[in-house]
């Protein structure tokens, strides 16, 4: 049996690696809630992010947490970009499945790119408080994650109040509830829908910037994402937010206790048995609606 | 006019196939053989793939782990099992096959978005496993598989070629029975609206479940195959993401409707891989190549080069494009006293 101090600090990891899993998976929820698309290029993006942060600190000395000025608007443009310009190219009948490719195309391009830019070389930011941690009820956790987390809060709060207390935010739930509907009542969706997908995309930069802090980065790390983030919205319920922030937070506490007893290796397998687990048991997530039980 | 055009199709088909079965004999070094070998294992793959992409329309990016799970079944029963090579082929491809029906069973209870999702957490939880068990797979060092037969290189590869070309042959047949079949029809018609099929009595899910075993019985055949071919199996390669999105690129370039589509599609994309590879080397920007291309094809032809080529022919033969047929009287009577005749019979 792990002593008591190694389990709390695990537990305290768990919930600091569950917020930012819970960011990146509310914008691909997002994305399945506007235009039913499984966007695997998200967690490309995020690497995308991470490498511009690193780029930047490595070339000019910017501070990680500055270049956010830069890409989180950036990526706004190019994830309301890549919706009006691509994906509303496609047949709606086969839209599901093509998206998937497309977007699959976009990450093995962003991948292909960021190799040929930067090389395979796995790269890190060294901050001047990238080793300094702190001492909670005697575990330690290291400043920087604790800064990933706090960036992963303030980003879902800001998306929540935004959906929640606007009238931008109003519309974006009308368009994913019923589109027709929301046309109806004079909702330009289409305007919308392109919005929620830049939003979505900025998520991935702040995310990025998170992950850039603490984790070596390479440009296949992407893979390493994407299947816990989709694991995640499929146990949650594809197109609930809620439900994706509860699963990361439950599935990523998991993740950082069963590294005891299995070592990192293993322990990444939870999310995968999770997700086949839903799927057997209750095929529509333990938080999905409508929604969820048609894809 | 139907049966010039199905004269042509014949023509092509035979054509393809004496082009496939005279490589060998062409081949100008045992490497361009090693690179057919290697292009009709593609080619294999992606029919087999076309079982779910192309009836059900349900796209899988995950069947090259179902490939590497079919040549590691294989490779162990022969290298660790002490089986002869070409019964540990089929009874990997059964117990493959056997395990693809808790997968297709929690893959397909939903539609379309789970099952991508599934497919592709199913290569990085195989890489995963067949990385970290080292003491079974062999891990990163790899897993040797020894060679069935005791041939020099040259003669190897040309065994190899025409197995590949009688299991592509087996594949395409059965393809083809499924297609004109009323499984067959079941299936389209979940491609086309999978309510609609619901609503008329169309066992959608048992459908769905039952192609996607063959689609990986196939799949694991063809990976073993090329286990005991290749005769060194490194997971990373085995379980790659990119060996699924090759599959589904070249089914989609020659068209999933189409019987032959994959096979094109596989020559295509197989002889550029090969080349890029030896002209280029292997850098990141096969990736760039490959998503470049991916992202094309299903912005502008999403039906494939097949039927792009039928519209072409369709073109010059006027009489079928215009929409205003020119007729002359005496041919429409014709025409109704052929219809008449028909009806009286």
């Amino acid at each position: 049996m792990p002593s008591g101090a190694l389990l709390f600090q695990s537990v305290l990891l768990g919930l600091l690696l569950g917020g930012l899993y819970a960011l990146l998976a509310s914008g691909l929820t997002l994305y399945f809630g506007i235009m039913r698309v499984v966007m695997i290029a998200h967690s490309a993006f995020l690497i995308l992010a991470a490498y511009l942060a690193w780029w930047l600190h490595d070339q000019a000395g910017i501070d990680p947490l500055l270049s956010m000025i830069g890409t989180v608007p950036l990526f706004f443009l190019a994830g309301v970009g890549l919706q009006r310009a691509l994906l509303t190219r496609l047949r709606p009948a086969t839209l599901t499945m093509m998206s998937v490719l497309l977007t699959f195309a976009i990450a093995l391009l962003i991948e292909g790119l960021l190799g040929y830019a930067f090389s395979g070389t796995q790269r890190r930011i060294n901050l001047g408080y990238g080793s300094a941690s702190l001492e909670v009820l005697g575990a330690r956790v290291a400043v920087v994650k604790l800064i990933a987390f706090g960036l992963a809060v303030v980003a879902l709060t800001t998306l929540y109040l935004l959906m929640k207390k606007t009238r931008f935010g109003w519309a974006l739930r009308a368009t994913i509830q019923h589109r027709d509907a929301a046309r109806l009542l004079g909702i330009d969706t289409d305007r919308v829908a392109g919005f929620g997908f830049g939003i979505g995309l900025a998520t991935a930069a702040v995310g990025g910037t998170a992950l850039s802090l603490d984790t070596t980065i390479y440009p296949s790390l992407h893979w390493h994402w994407i299947g816990p983030l989709m694991a995640i919205i499929v146990v949650g319920g594809l197109g609930s937010v809620p439900g994706a922030a509860i699963a990361a937070l439950v599935l990523g506490m998991a993740q950082s206790l069963l590294q005891i007893p299995m070592g990192t290796t293993w322990a990444q397998t939870v999310f995968y048995v999770a997700l086949f687990a839903t799927l057997a048991f209750r095929p529509q997530g333990f938080f999905g609606g409508r929604l969820a039980q048609r894809f | 006019m139907l049966n010039a055009s199905r004269a042509l199709k014949a023509g092509a088909i035979l054509l393809l196939a004496a082009g496939i079965l005279a490589f060998p004999s062409l081949a100008p070094n045992p490497y361009i053989l090693s690179v057919g070998v290697l292009v009709l294992n593609y080619a294999a793959l992606s029919t087999s793939w076309n079982f779910v992409g192309g009836f059900t329309g349900y796209i899988s990016l995950g069947h090259g782990a179902l490939a590497g799970l079919g040549a590691y079944g294989t490779g162990l029963l022969v290298a660790k099992g002490g089986l002869p090579p070409f019964l540990a082929l089929f009874a990997g491809a059964t117990l493959v096959a056997a395990l693809a029906v808790p997968i297709g069973f929690a893959a397909l209870r939903v539609r379309g978005a789970s099952f991508v999702i599934v497919s592709i957490s199913l290569v990085l939880i195989l890489l995963l496993i067949f990385q970290s068990w080292a003491s079974v797979t062999g891990g990163s060092r790899g897993l040797v598989v020894p060679r069935p037969f005791d041939l020099s290189r040259p003669e190897h590869h040309r065994v190899f070629y025409y197995l590949f070309a009688g299991l592509l042959a087996l594949a395409l047949l059965v393809w083809w029975l499924i297609d004109r079949s009323r499984f067959g029809l079941g299936l389209k018609s979940i491609r086309e609206d999978e309510d609609k099929a619901e609503a008329l009595g169309t066992a959608t899910y048992a459908y769905k479940l039952i192609v996607f075993v063959v689609s990986a019985f196939f799949t694991a055949l063809t990976g073993g195959l090329y286990a005991l071919w290749f005769g060194d199996l490194d997971p990373v390669f085995q379980f790659s993401i990119l060996t699924g999105s090759y599959l589904v690129l070249m089914a989609l370039l020659g068209g999933v409707r189409q019987l032959f589509g994959p096979v094109v599609g596989a020559i295509i994309v197989g002889t550029a891989l090969e080349y890029f590879k030896g002209a280029y080397g292997d850098t990141p920007l096969h990736l760039v190549a490959t998503g470049l291309l991916l992202a094309l094809v299903v912005l502008f032809m999403p039906d494939g080069v097949l039927p792009a080529v039928a519209d072409l022919f369709k073109r010059f033969d006027r009489t079928q494009s215009s929409s205003i047929r020119e007729v002359t009287a005496s041919e429409l009577r014709d025409e109704r006293l052929k219809k008449a005749e028909g009806a009286a019979r």
